[in-house]
């Protein structure tokens, strides 16, 4: 401490001593505080750029489609409850014109959504903007390109789906020491605005989910509110036992207009095998049973749902190999029968998921 | 007489008080110890518990991704919160886990 005295200059008296430890004793305080609330700020969440890209090559009854993907996804969190975060989707459709001429096409644009949150509590969250319709658990969980394990879409997927314009409620939390419950409820306005539009709706989800087997059960419910009032209801089912890992997913759904149908997908990843294990554990093996029945009204929406004109059975087999962190090359065969004739479908592609901060502090 | 009397009360008094002092510090630090490793503890258990939440909820759906910074985790854990509606206790040792 003496030292210190020295250096500026205070004549070496007990008071001065004093001072000067009292002086230190601040100054470490002082230190300490910032030190505790840089700690804190360093867990701020930070806005984000994120989201997938990819490329696939689609053959599909001999008509081959050249499919570039990029879908970017911003976060941009607002002090402890509020998240803005919007999702926006670009995809390439380049097919051959005239049979064996250049590929050419257009790229379709859309924003799947665009919200606001609200963490109000620990069970509810508040969703105002343009949102993805809770209706199963394919649209919300699992349709990103990096995250699905087969790139072609289920056939009922765009029962109950897409995007909605209005507002949500949704939230988990557990029931019981072993169940979670997740709900969502949401209504939604009728929107014709290019790359906005939706429909006038009004639905919910509830889920089940048992942490311990890791077992979710749930429905889905959605009403139309506008042109032929329809109603659709969906039942969803995913298991991911402890002991081997598989991945076991399921979905039903059935639209008064539209048709039913279901999917059934289990993936497994080769991590067990015993043999060539720097390999195997990037492999992942993916097979896909489904069935759609149509119905009457089916031919008139299925060119604007993008659902099957007629009833529809496929099975489908793939392969994906994840090269690191967020890229995998995927492949997949599927044999489709229709009565409308059946077809082929063969699909090989790479996906990236990407996330970036926005700013310096987010490196920290 | 007295004096040295006096004295060895005195010194009896000052070694019984050093004692207990030093039986205070020791049980201070033993005390401190403890909650170091009562700490240490507390965040393995956390950080074993995260992990479990973690491939309970997130493996559901996507593998396991790296470590990204803790600013970054807890927005994306935020993020990951609202669309996969996870609770809020599975939220906080999630990012715990990402985090350590």
């Amino acid at each position: 401490m003496q030292w210190v005295v020295s250096m500026v200059g205070i004549r070496q008296t007990p008071f001065a001593r004093r001072g000067v430890s009292l002086f230190s004793a601040a100054l470490l305080l002082l230190c300490h505080t910032i030190a505790v609330l840089a700690q804190t700020s360093n867990e701020k969440p930070v806005p984000i750029l994120t989201g997938s890209a990819g490329y696939f090559t689609n053959v599909t009854g001999g008509q081959t489609e050249l499919e570039p993907i990029v879908s970017p996804l911003v976060l941009l969190p607002l002090g402890d409850h509020w998240l803005i975060e919007s999702r926006g989707e670009f995809e390439g459709d380049f097919e051959r014109r005239n049979g064996n001429g250049p590929f050419g096409g257009g790229v379709d644009k859309e924003v799947e959504y665009l919200q606001a949150d609200y963490i109000a509590i620990s069970h509810v969250t508040v969703t105002v903007g343009r949102f993805l319709t809770p209706f199963g658990i394919f649209n919300e969980r699992l349709y990103p390109i990096w995250i699905r394990s087969l790139q072609p879409l289920p056939l009922i997927f765009p029962i109950g789906t897409g995007s909605s314009n209005g507002a949500m409620l949704r939230g988990g939390f557990p029931v019981a020491p072993k169940v979670n419950i997740n709900y969502a409820v949401y209504f939604s306005t009728l929107s014709t605005t290019n790359a906005l539009d939706s429909e006038r709706t009004a639905g919910g989800r509830v889920g089940f989910f048992l942490p311990g087997p890791r077992v979710e059960v749930g429905a889905s419910f959605q009403k139309m509110l506008q042109d032929d009032r329809s109603h659709a209801v969906g039942f969803h089912f995913a298991w991911q036992p402890n002991s081997v890992p598989l991945n076991l997913r399921s979905e039903y759904a059935r639209s008064t207009s539209l048709g039913s149908g279901y999917w059934i997908e289990a993936a497994y990843r080769l991590s067990q095998v015993p043999h060539w294990q720097s390999v195997m554990r990037r492999v992942e093996v993916v097979g896909r049973a489904q069935q759609f029945f149509a119905s009457e009204y089916a031919p008139y929406y299925s060119s604007e749902y993008g659902l099957p004109a007629a009833d529809t059975q496929e099975g489908d087999f793939g392969l994906n190999y994840f090269l690191r962190d967020g890229l995998k090359a995927t492949a997949s065969y599927g044999r489709q029968f229709s009565s409308w004739g059946n077809a082929n479908q063969w699909s090989v592609g790479i996906a990236y998921r990407f996330a970036f901060p926005l700013g310096r502090m987010g490196a920290q | 007489m007295k004096i040295p009397h006096m004295f060895m009360v005195a010194l009896l008094a000052a070694t019984s008080l050093g004692i207990f002092a030093l039986a205070a510090d020791n049980r201070k630090e033993a005390s401190n110890s403890a909650t170091v490793v009562s700490t240490t503890d507390q965040n393995e258990a956390m950080r074993i518990e995260g992990e479990k939440r973690f491939h309970a909820n997130c493996g559901r759906c996507h593998a396991a991704p790296h470590k990204f910074s803790p600013r970054m985790m807890a927005t994306i854990v935020r993020h990951m919160r609202v669309r996969a509606t996870i609770t809020d206790e599975d939220m906080r040792l999630i990012l715990h886990y990402m985090t350590e």
